[in-house]
């Protein structure tokens, strides 16, 4: 018995450490949930063609009972714009739950660890913490090569305003930097860097995606995505070069949908450049996506259609003054 | 080592047996002030004598007052009341005895109940004054002689037993159980004193050389004598000499039992085997012994209930086991017995020394770190429940070595200057060793001592998003109390222990904390 009391404490002395952190904490807050950032859909929502989906023309074939064909464009772009942060989001799982391999003050790295997806190439992912403010960068480099050869695929930033995952954040995919390190980046040979931003830290929440073409200096295409606790939801994106008047030029749209969880909702689309520049078309529909309600700016005979009052009462996603 | 003191007081003549109205005040305390060490079986002791005493001795239970850890006044008190009942039997006409039987401390010239004393000299001439015809007082304690030694005390049985014991007798009787200048011990394996276990196994029956079923005062006292000077003989304290005193007036001897005075008991056929019969209880006490003689049938009174029967041959026991019905008299049939060897006898001498030995517990308590920070935000304040063992005296005397589990939890929100709110169960696990000293002082025995633990802290959060978090180490520390005895085998511990914890994964920091826990404890 008196030798067992002596190697007890020897055995159980091997069985110390653990990853009993609260900065481990504080660094995991830091980074985006995808409940962050997705755009919350209604039930009613169907998968759409993609953000690159042509707005249709206002024709005549807008009718009110009819299916309201841009509240399903909305939702494509809704659910595209949600398949586009997972993908971005996807990158951080790794590290998401994982203790990290090294911890400083202010500063945790995960790896470097194999990337199986790039054969040949190792990846790490770093966080640096200073006062309430933290950026981290996921890393790429040859296997083998220094400190200096590490590239930055993933840059994000989070200013912590103190609850979980409340604060503003920035995070992007620099499709440039991927391809110009021999990365294969498959359908996004057309853009050079998807840029997302968010605020979590006041109501309603606001998440902003910009996609920047192959060799553009600005972004192509917005989309801003904004929520708010009791379900309501906003969809806005800027598309050019539509060809949505009949005319010699096409137009810049800019158009903001608005739902409810039951999928009532209210659509207003802005021409700001084209053929009808000036032009703005108001419609709304129900929870079966039908029209109840169209509005038109430049029809002096019939400037409306159906009852207003059918529309729902998004207000709580207008800008607080 | 047994400090103690006893009296008992029962007597009648033989032939007065069923006119002698008797009282009897039995006492027992473990405890015998600050500066003694606390007993084991002088409560024990006396219960016993006073089973004894109203099954056997003819005392009513109404004219017995069994004082279980009363101070002198309670002593007295009860005392006082006795004699008033025998003053009232008296002026009935009735001859009355009074026994006193005690069984605790005593040093210094005087009785020590608990915290309280009772000069020898002040209970000689409180029952020399008594209004009874006779009285008899056993004291079972240390240097008890100190109460016989001015009158009539032997260190030996110099006295014959006079068989046809004669009548009327008179006076005062004091037994002790050690000599002015001894010690009385105690025995683990008998359950009791030495002197109060062979007087009463004599007075069950062991005492009744005569076979007539009734066990006097000369020959309990004869018994157990010689009993307990050989118990004692071999012993560390040495050899336990009984005294006697006497001052009757008259020529007769005392029965103290009347072994047929209850329907029940054990009859020892004359033909069963001569030698040393043991009768054990269920919880493994010796409660008598039977020196048989061949031929001769013997009667032991026990109680209701099952014994075992052991037999000591010189080679091997005999053991069997007997069941002593409510009004009936069992016969003892021997060659039912079976043939065992000593290493299955627990019972006379393999037990002298107590040894190490367990004690089993409960415990809750509270754990908090010193520093405000850390036990807000990572190992929180939580209270304990837990088990444990303790092992006494296995490397020393008095040195406890104990072995402790306890689980502690709570449920908190997090709170961290880039993160709040995430809600969380908080949870430790705490396993220990520790050894510790004890100085046991009267029924309190502080200690102090080191412990070595093994922590495990945990927290799973509500939210999925924060991952679950563990973090182990060894802890060592210190810790001190005091051990307080409810009973003989029930123990309740206060205890305080300074812990040093050494955290890791943030950064290098030397941690404390302090736990505070109450502790009930079982010797089986």
């Amino acid at each position: 018995m008196r030798t067992l009391a002596l190697a007890l404490p020897c055995l159980l002395a091997v069985a110390c450490g653990g990853d009993f952190s609260n900065d481990d904490l504080e660094f995991q807050n830091a980074l985006p949930q995808r409940e962050d950032l997705a755009a919350k859909l209604p039930d009613s929502a169907r998968s759409g063609q993609g953000l690159g989906t042509r707005v249709q023309r206002l024709s005549a074939s807008l009718v009110l009972g009819g299916t309201s064909e841009l509240a399903l464009q909305a939702y494509a772009a809704g659910t595209q714009f949600n398949t586009s942060v997972d993908g971005l989001l996807s990158m951080l799982e790794l590290f998401r739950n994982a203790p990290p391999t090294t911890r400083e003050t202010d500063r945790r790295i995960w790896g470097p660890f194999p990337a199986d997806d790039h054969p040949g190439h190792e990846l790490r992912f770093v966080m640096n913490r200073q006062g309430d403010s933290f950026a981290y960068l996921l890393q790429f480099r040859p296997k083998g090569g220094g400190e200096g050869a590490w590239w930055t695929y993933l840059p994000g930033t989070f200013k912590a305003d103190g609850g979980i995952r409340k604060g503003e954040g920035t995070l992007a995919l620099d499709l440039k930097e991927a391809r110009d390190n021999g990365f294969d980046t498959k359908e996004a040979t057309a853009l050079d860097r998807l840029d997302i931003g968010y605020q979590t830290r006041a109501l309603p929440t606001r998440v902003e995606l910009l996609f920047t073409g192959a060799g553009a200096s600005v972004p192509l295409t917005r989309y801003a995505s904004r929520q708010t606790p009791e379900g309501l939801g906003e969809m806005a994106f800027r598309l050019p070069g539509e060809d949505l008047i009949p005319g010699g030029l096409l137009e810049t749209l800019d158009i903001v949908a608005r739902w409810t969880p039951d999928g009532r909702g209210v659509l207003v689309l802005n021409i700001l450049e084209g053929d009808a520049k000036g032009a703005q078309y108001t419609e709304c529909w129900d929870t079966r996506t039908r029209i109840t309600f169209m509005q038109r700016n430049w029809d002096f005979i019939t400037p409306t259609e159906g009852n207003r009052a059918t529309c729902p009462d998004v207000s709580a996603l207008d800008p607080v003054p | 080592m047994r400090a103690s003191i006893p009296a008992l007081v029962l007597a009648s003549t033989a032939a007065h047996a069923d006119t002698l109205h008797r009282f009897a005040l039995i006492a027992g305390n473990d405890t015998g002030g600050s500066d003694t060490r606390p007993l084991s079986y002088a409560r024990d002791d006396a219960r016993k004598m006073h089973d004894l005493l109203t099954r056997l001795g003819g005392v009513a239970p109404a004219d017995a007052k069994l004082l279980l850890d009363d101070d002198a006044k309670d002593f007295l008190a009860a005392l006082a009341e006795l004699e008033q009942r025998a003053r009232a039997a008296q002026a009935r006409g009735e001859r009355t005895a009074l026994f006193v039987y005690y069984s605790g401390h005593a040093k210094d010239g005087a009785l020590r109940l608990g915290a309280s004393q009772l000069a020898f000299d002040a209970l000689k001439r409180r029952l020399a004054d008594a209004p009874v015809d006779i009285r008899i007082a056993i004291l079972d304690s240390c240097r008890s002689g100190a109460l016989t030694r001015t009158k009539g005390a032997r260190k030996a049985p110099a006295f014959d037993v006079e068989s046809g014991a004669a009548r009327d007798a008179r006076g005062v009787v004091i037994l002790t159980s050690s000599a002015a200048d001894e010690d009385s011990q105690e025995s683990d394996a008998l359950g009791g004193s030495y002197f109060s276990h062979h007087l009463a196994s004599g007075l069950l029956g062991d005492a009744d050389r005569s076979g007539d079923g009734r066990v006097t005062l000369f020959e309990a006292y004869s018994h157990a004598y010689a009993r307990t000077v050989a118990d004692t003989a071999d012993s560390s304290a040495g050899p336990q000499h009984p005294t006697f005193s006497y001052d009757l007036a008259g020529n007769g001897d005392l029965v103290l039992t009347d072994l047929r005075a209850s329907a029940e008991g054990l009859v020892v056929p004359g033909n069963a085997p001569a030698g040393s019969y043991y009768f054990v209880d269920p919880g493994g006490l010796v409660v008598a012994e039977l020196d048989k003689t061949a031929d001769t049938e013997r009667r032991v009174a026990l109680a209701p209930g099952t014994y075992r029967v052991k037999r000591r041959l010189s080679d091997r026991l005999r053991i069997g086991d007997v069941e002593v019905a409510r009004g009936r008299t069992t016969i003892l049939q021997e060659p039912r017995f079976q043939d065992a060897p000593f290493s299955d006898d627990p019972v006379k001498g393999a037990m002298l020394d107590k040894g190490a030995w367990w004690t089993f517990g409960l415990t809750g308590g509270y754990q908090s770190f010193f520093d405000a920070q850390t036990r807000q935000s990572l190992f929180l304040s939580v209270p304990l429940f837990g088990a444990e063992a303790e092992l006494h005296d296995y490397f020393r005397r008095d040195w406890v070595w104990g072995f402790d589990a306890a689980l502690g939890g709570t449920n908190s929100v997090l709170a961290l200057p880039t993160l709040e709110g995430p809600t969380y169960r908080y949870s430790m696990v705490n396993v220990g060793t520790s050894l510790t000293a004890e100085w046991p002082v009267g029924r309190v025995a502080p200690f102090v001592g080191v412990r070595v633990a093994y922590l495990i802290m945990g927290r799973k959060f509500d939210d999925a998003a924060f991952p679950d978090q563990r973090y182990a180490m060894v802890s060592p520390g210190l810790a001190t109390g005091a051990r307080f005895q409810i009973t003989r085998r029930l123990n309740l511990t206060a205890r305080s222990r300074l812990q040093y914890l050494q955290y890791t994964v943030d950064a290098q920091r030397s941690l404390g904390f302090w736990e505070l826990a109450a502790l009930l404890t079982y010797e089986p």
